[in-house]
């Protein structure tokens, strides 16, 4: 039989955790079999499916950047059975992993642009790749601005980068928090993001905005980015539906003929507008 | 194609011959209660006959209601996983309607097209499909109105059709040529016969090109609500649909050992597109019972270029709520 069967997983050993907030975690992945290692690849914007022998799959970006080999990374939040039993993993486990699925970020297109991304909470993990992937490249890309915010300071996931992205000087960054949300010593700023990006007021003139995060953020963040002049098709998100399969056939991501899981995640506002609103 | 004569007295023999050659064979077995089901068979006389559809498809021949993907087990270094694809065995499905035949065409183009799917791709190659044309029809089934009929030979290997003592043999494929090779001598050569006057007369309700063309605006038709009003999201005509392939896809663990099964899932049911947040994306039964009409009528057909509704009318006799599928469609789709 010669299809390759992709519902066999990749072993991987947590190689690092690190506790990002309450309930996330970040896992370093290496490949137990190297071999593996060397023919894996994926680009930014694809998702893998973890899981833990026994208890199941679940869904999520790979939140570290292609252009860092010999390990992949992703970020989540313990809420079901199987997230869950993620968080109760131990450094030197062994979980599954299957992919890289679904499409890219079509970074390319973007040389020569400004960029701007919008998230909040853990919708920053599926942009973290992407970010990562420009500042790898920084001379490639015009302003990277980074608008980004949690619930509150506690909440805030990658706090060591936030800080990196700081102070690196190229890149603009607004850590907020929403009103309410910050502690005794926060420094950052307090507000929702859409009101963050509406008082800052992206310029649209060269530029893409990528948004992803919870469906309330990307409502509120549209008819700011569209005030300040950019098309929709130079707005980028990545769609989350209930992905099982990864590949198509299970049905459980569909918004219409479309599949989450193959013909995005990553889609372009205009794309979007096209689809029922199943998502 | 090949076209041959077999006496109708010779059909057991046949049976026989096929069952000797090593091949599993499901056929249409009588339950209590005077519904019919797909089961294995090893003798000729526990095929049903006189029945006009089965409860369920056959397609769990090539997508089982649970399909084990791998066993693990664990070790110190890791898992040992191992496919499990090595026992399926050669089978033979043996009297199904060609509206079931043209399903498993339509369900193949499903698994294999794109993403070819490992488990569906050696099931099929190791299935054989004898299809029986259909001299009865009920109120529910409407193949015609999906461009198929009681006499289509769409992804059969070998379609027979009773005329009279004789059995008219369309042998469309090498696995159906295999079939006749099991038993040659029971077979005569014969010239093209015209079947219409063996079957059903089945009364068509639509024009599939015409619903094609009218269900792509029918997406906000206000109809969807009182046409769905009924549906218990009970998941029973997604269940016994012979094109229906949606799947979860559970862990199951007993220490240190376990496997992975994939298991029929429905968009009818609540719980399928619900995110671990409670955010659902179809949030009441009107918007799935409409996901389910739109993908065998426009999304199959925008994929796939092919309607992935075969009229088998399963859907209909099975529901409690007495919802039928080809109301609903030239409701929801009236102009």
């Amino acid at each position: 039989m010669s299809i390759k069967n992709t519902y066999i997983p990749y072993q991987m050993r947590i190689a690092n955790i690190t506790e990002e907030a309450p309930l996330v975690r970040t896992y370093r992945l290496e490949f137990v079999n190297p071999d593996e290692a060397s023919e894996f690849s994926f680009k930014a914007g694809q998702f893998a499916e973890y899981s833990i022998f026994g208890e199941g799959e679940s869904t999520f970006c790979i939140a570290s950047s292609p252009t860092r080999e010999g390990y992949i990374e992703c970020t989540f939040r313990s809420s079901g059975r199987v997230t869950k039993a993620l968080a109760a993993c131990e450094l030197n486990d062994i979980i599954g992993l299957r992919g890289p699925y679904g499409n890219t970020f079509p970074i390319e297109d973007w040389y020569g642009k400004n960029i701007v991304f919008i998230t909040g909470g853990i919708g920053l993990p599926p942009l973290r790749c992407v970010i990562w992937n420009l500042l790898d490249q920084r001379d490639k890309f015009g302003d990277i601005s980074i608008y980004y915010g949690a619930r509150t300071t506690k909440d805030l996931v990658y706090k060591q980068e936030l800080e990196d992205w700081k102070n690196r000087g190229d890149v603009n960054l607004f850590v907020t928090v929403d009103p309410g949300g910050e502690s005794p010593d926060w420094k950052g700023l307090v507000g929702f993001v859409p009101t963050i990006v509406e008082q800052n007021a992206p310029k649209s003139t060269n530029a893409v905005a990528i948004v992803a995060g919870p469906p309330i953020l990307i409502k509120m963040s549209m008819p700011i980015l569209a005030k300040n002049g950019f098309a929709n098709s130079d707005i980028y998100t990545t769609l989350e539906n209930r992905m099982k399969c990864g590949v198509g056939k299970c049905g459980h991501c569909t918004v219409g003929k479309t599949y989450v899981c193959k013909d995005g995640p990553v889609f372009s506002y205009d794309e979007v507008l096209l689809m029922p609103a199943e998502y | 194609m090949e076209t041959k004569l077999l006496q109708s007295n010779d059909l057991p023999t046949l049976f026989d011959n096929l069952q000797k050659s090593g091949k599993m064979i499901l056929a249409p077995v009588l339950k209590k209660g005077g519904k019919v089901f797909f089961e294995r068979v090893t003798s000729y006389d526990q095929v049903a006959s006189d029945f006009i559809q089965t409860q369920f498809s056959a397609k769990s021949v090539v997508f089982p209601k649970v399909e084990e993907l791998f066993t693990y087990k664990k070790t110190e270094t890791g898992y040992d996983v191992t496919e499990s694809l090595a026992s399926i065995p050669e089978t033979v499905v043996w009297g199904l309607r060609p509206c079931d035949s043209s399903a498993f065409d339509y369900i193949s183009e499903f698994f294999l097209k794109e993403n070819p799917d490992a488990y569906f791709a050696t099931r099929k190659e190791r299935c054989t499909l004898i299809a029986i044309s259909c001299p009865k029809a009920d109120d529910a089934c409407f193949c015609t109105s999906v461009d198929l009929g009681p006499g289509s030979t769409a992804g059969s290997d070998i379609l027979l059709t009773v005329m009279g003592n004789e059995l008219y043999v369309e042998v469309l494929t090498k696995k159906g040529n295999a079939v006749i090779e099991t038993a040659p001598s029971l077979f005569k050569d014969t010239t093209a016969k015209i079947k219409d006057e063996y079957l059903a007369k089945i009364t068509t309700r639509f024009s599939i090109d015409e619903i094609k063309e009218k269900i792509k605006n029918a997406y906000n038709n206000a109809e969807w609500k009182q046409e769905s009003m009924g549906c218990l999201g009970c998941g029973s005509c997604a269940f016994a649909c012979p094109t229906c392939t949606c799947f979860d896809i559970q862990d199951e663990s007993n220490g240190d050992e376990g496997s992975r099964k994939r298991c029929w899932d429905a968009c009818g049911l609540s719980l399928f597109t619900k995110h671990n947040s409670g955010h659902n994306p179809r949030k009441n039964q009107t918007e799935r019972r409409r996901q389910r009409l739109m993908h065998k009528f426009k999304y199959s057909v925008e994929n796939l270029g092919i309607v992935s509704c075969v009229g088998c009318g399963r859907c209909i006799r099975v529901c409690p709520a007495h919802l039928n599928i080809f109301e609903n469609i030239l409701t929801v789709t009236k102009d």
